[in-house]
């Protein structure tokens, strides 16, 4: 850019046009940068700039304050600069053009000044917070296939070694001398089940969180069931009532006991579907552990103010506990230890993927010496804080126009 | 104290880090509550049972608070999701011991401990009467496996007293050994205290037709007393001949006394003693094995008491060492019935326990102090 003093009509014109004044170019079309400099009040007075100017050329004559100073300050540095070499005290040069002057350009706002560049830079995209990862839920989930396919074959490998009816009675139980047996109630008991387990299927499906909660629940009842086939194999309770009709023992026959094995799975283990003729598997009771595991997880994940929902799963639960018991089709202290381990290991794996300290193994954390705890780093390492209880329609696409929630969480895809 | 508004003392949601939660309709509820623990990162619930304990948790804190909290939700006529402020205020002891002694509570703890024994003996007796006595022994698959050595069990028990006798001399060294006492006697009593409830409500037949058992008395309560004080006098241990009763299966309670004063060993002895944890780990491992050898208990009451005992201590550790989520709504490590207890127990306890050692008794020994100890000393008292 140069200098003020040297400009001419054009470099005028071209800041006229960049300060926004071009009502003026036509007036200073004869007009050179000193000539621009020499302007003053009484030049506004007159015509022709008086027919131009609107405010008495006071915007410009402000502006053109500004270029003076930065000429007179241009003029000034340049002196002092040759003073050594000239011995000019040659003064404020302005306007002849006879001192010499550098190349400077003013910093404007405009297309002929050297740019600046201020660099601002974007602020990183925040990571996530309840990132989505479905490869981990699907470990999870066949984490918990395999612990229940683990499952049904120890029942298998175990029915072959209950001791028959005859030889090893009933165990004496609390629960058993006060109520006698009640032939429906299994039936209760896993109507109410599958109830529960439908009930948390479809708020599992409405939560925006589904994969994280969905890898907790099958991680959680894999673990449950992979206690179950330790506790059932190494100890063989005997059959808990005289009613059992306990199938047939196929020793050593190995068709026929994977025949059995798929059956059980295709049944889901249930005594209403038929597929539950084995007997063995008492220590501890897996029904109480999808009774229990399923509310806690419906009461969880669900908001607070739905506390009808929450008493009438309770309610389902409670009965369906009693109703295994009713049946005698466990012993007390299956049910029992079937609630405990179920219930506390929800609370310490949520404690734990809950609380960011517990998250590192550190030597407060005890519950890092678990065995399972470098699979629930894994599984929560990227999840930053509590799961929020939000919900969202699973479908992708707008909500339907004549679903009309207010103030809901409900939040398009 | 909690000073909440009466009003608006509800149980809510708190989001603490996700603004995603509160929605349009939420209410605000703001609890003001004093903590003793003078540390500013550590807090600890007021005397009051606080509604964060009783939040969601509900079922483990009696119904009556239940019912209040659903008649007051059905007088305001709202049932909504509220946010829950926490404000902590400290405490009026800013310079106030973060591990005092407290040696009463101790005593509270040994009283509890105490109880569970006495009512464990009880219900051992009661049990004994009704051990099915035709009923052949359990398929056991470390039975099928190894076949009965009588001797066994004398090992166990060697190694059971082994390990509380060091136990007990590494707590006589231990400068908190309030502190520490206290933990393990509130946790010896829940475990023999959940051990009754197992006991009780089914009972396995005997797992050896190697074991007598004493005769089975009736309705004669004299001598089943007579049974019980022998049994405690003894410790039921089948040394002292005080263990003559059947019936206590599940789960095993020297199993407990085992992995408990192991984990207690090694929780609370420096790491460079390495070879102290792994000689009393080996005692505790080879007692387990004996236990089993000796075709005492089943596979199960062993297994059920080691999970048993290690995942209780290392809750209540865990617990204890954090003391940072003791007010936190999503700690549910909290809804535990023991919770009361535990708040009881640890509530001055602000940070994890030191394993420094001192002796028992102190000792006069203030010409050995050198100039720099005695600075300290003198620094400490300024304090004061």
């Amino acid at each position: 850019m140069k200098e003020v003093g040297q400009w001419s009509e054009e470099d005028v014109i071209d800041w006229l046009t960049e300060e926004g004044m071009q009502e003026y170019s036509e007036a200073f079309q004869q007009l050179d940068g000193p000539s621009l400099l020499r302007l003053s009040e009484k030049d506004f007075r007159g015509p022709p700039l008086s027919l131009v100017s609107g405010d008495n050329g006071r915007q410009l004559l402000d502006r053109l304050e500004t270029l003076r100073i930065a000429h007179h300050m241009e003029a000034h540095k340049d002196i002092h600069h040759h003073h050594g070499k000239s011995h000019h005290a040659n003064g404020h040069a302005l306007g002849n053009g006879t001192a010499k002057l550098h190349h400077n350009g003013m910093p404007k706002n405009g297309f002929h000044s050297d740019q600046v560049h201020i660099k601002i830079p974007l602020p990183a995209p925040a990571p996530e917070r309840f990132p989505a990862e479905w490869s981990k839920t699907g470990t999870a989930f066949l984490y918990a296939v395999c612990c229940f396919l683990t499952t049904s074959v120890v029942i298998s490998v175990v029915h072959e070694r209950v001791p028959p009816k005859e030889i090893s009675p009933p165990l004496p139980d609390k629960f058993f001398d006060f109520f006698g047996r009640v032939e429906w109630a299994f039936s209760i008991c896993e109507v109410n089940g599958m109830l529960l387990v439908f009930l948390w299927l479809m708020q599992w499906m409405l939560l925006k969180h589904r994969s994280i909660v969905g890898r907790r629940f099958f991680f959680i009842v894999g673990t449950l069931y992979l206690y179950r086939c330790v506790t059932m194999y190494i100890t063989t309770l005997p059959v808990p009532g005289m009613h059992f009709r306990c199938a047939p023992k196929l020793s050593g026959r190995w068709e026929a006991q994977i025949h059995r094995i798929m059956k059980m799975i295709a049944g889901g283990g249930l005594t209403i579907t038929g597929s539950h003729s084995m007997c063995g598997d008492y220590l501890y009771s897996g029904h109480t552990v999808m009774l229990t595991l399923t509310y806690l997880f419906i009461k969880e994940y669900s908001p607070k103010r739905f506390w009808v929902y929450h008493w009438v799963c309770w309610t389902l639960s409670a009965v369906g506990v009693f109703c295994i018991l009713l049946a005698h089709d466990h012993y007390t202290v299956d049910v029992v230890v079937a609630y405990f381990i179920t219930t506390r290991l929800f609370w310490w794996y949520h404690t734990l993927a809950n609380q960011p300290v517990l998250k590192e193994s550190s030597q407060g954390n005890l519950f890092s010496r678990v065995w399972w705890y470098r699979l629930f780093q894994h599984f929560e390492h990227n999840v930053q804080g509590t799961v929020p209880k939000s919900y969202q329609l699973p479908l992708p696409g707008r909500i339907l126009p004549w679903v009309t929630v207010k103030y809901s969480k409900l939040e398009t895809l | 104290m909690a000073a909440a508004d009466p009003l608006v003392e509800q149980e809510g949601e708190t989001s603490s880090n996700s603004s995603q939660s509160s929605q349009c309709g939420d209410h605000v509820e703001v609890t003001i509550e004093t903590i003793s623990c003078p540390a500013p990162e550590t807090d600890s619930p007021s005397r009051q049972p606080s509604p964060e304990d009783t939040l969601d948790g509900g079922r483990n804190h009696g119904k009556s608070t239940r019912l209040a909290r659903a008649l007051r939700a059905g007088l305001l006529r709202k049932n909504q999701d509220y946010v829950r402020i926490k404000i902590q205020r400290r405490g009026n002891r800013p310079s106030a011991n973060p591990l005092p002694q407290e040696w009463w509570k101790t005593g509270v703890a040994f009283v509890y401990a105490s109880a569970c024994l006495v009512l464990t003996t009880g219900v051992i007796t009661m049990v004994h009467e009704r051990v099915p006595s035709q009923t052949p022994p359990l398929p056991d698959r470390f039975f099928d496996l190894f076949p009965h050595v009588p001797a066994a069990f004398t090992v166990t028990e060697i190694n059971g007293m082994l390990l509380v006798g060091l136990f007990f001399l590494q707590l006589l060294f231990l400068k908190h050994r309030a502190i520490i006492f206290r933990r393990f006697f509130f946790l010896q009593g829940t475990l023999y205290l959940y051990r009754c409830l197992t006991m009780y409500l089914t009972i396995l037949p005997v797992p050896g037709t190697h074991m007598s058992c004493a005769p089975k008395l009736n309705s004669d309560a004299q001598a089943k007393v007579y049974r019980m004080l022998k049994m405690m006098s003894g410790g039921g241990l089948s040394i002292t001949g005080s263990h003559i009763m059947c019936g206590d299966y599940l789960y095993s309670g020297h199993t407990v006394m085992l992995t408990l004063t192991f984990l207690f060993i090694k929780e609370y002895s420096p790491r460079s003693m390495w070879w102290y944890h792994v000689i009393c780990g080996l005692l505790g491992v080879v007692g387990g094995v004996c236990i089993l050898l000796a075709h005492d208990h089943y596979s199960i009451d062993v297994v059920v008491a080691y999970f048993i005992t290690s995942r209780i201590f290392y809750w209540y550790h865990t617990m204890a060492n954090n003391p940072a989520m003791r007010g936190s709504p999503h700690n549910y490590l909290s809804w535990t019935w023991w919770n009361p207890i535990f708040n009881f127990l640890e509530r001055n306890v602000c940070t994890t326990v030191p394993c420094t050692f001192a002796w028992p008794i102190p000792i006069p020994t203030s010409w050995l102090k050198n100039p720099c100890r005695r600075y300290s000393i003198v620094q400490s008292t300024r304090e004061q």
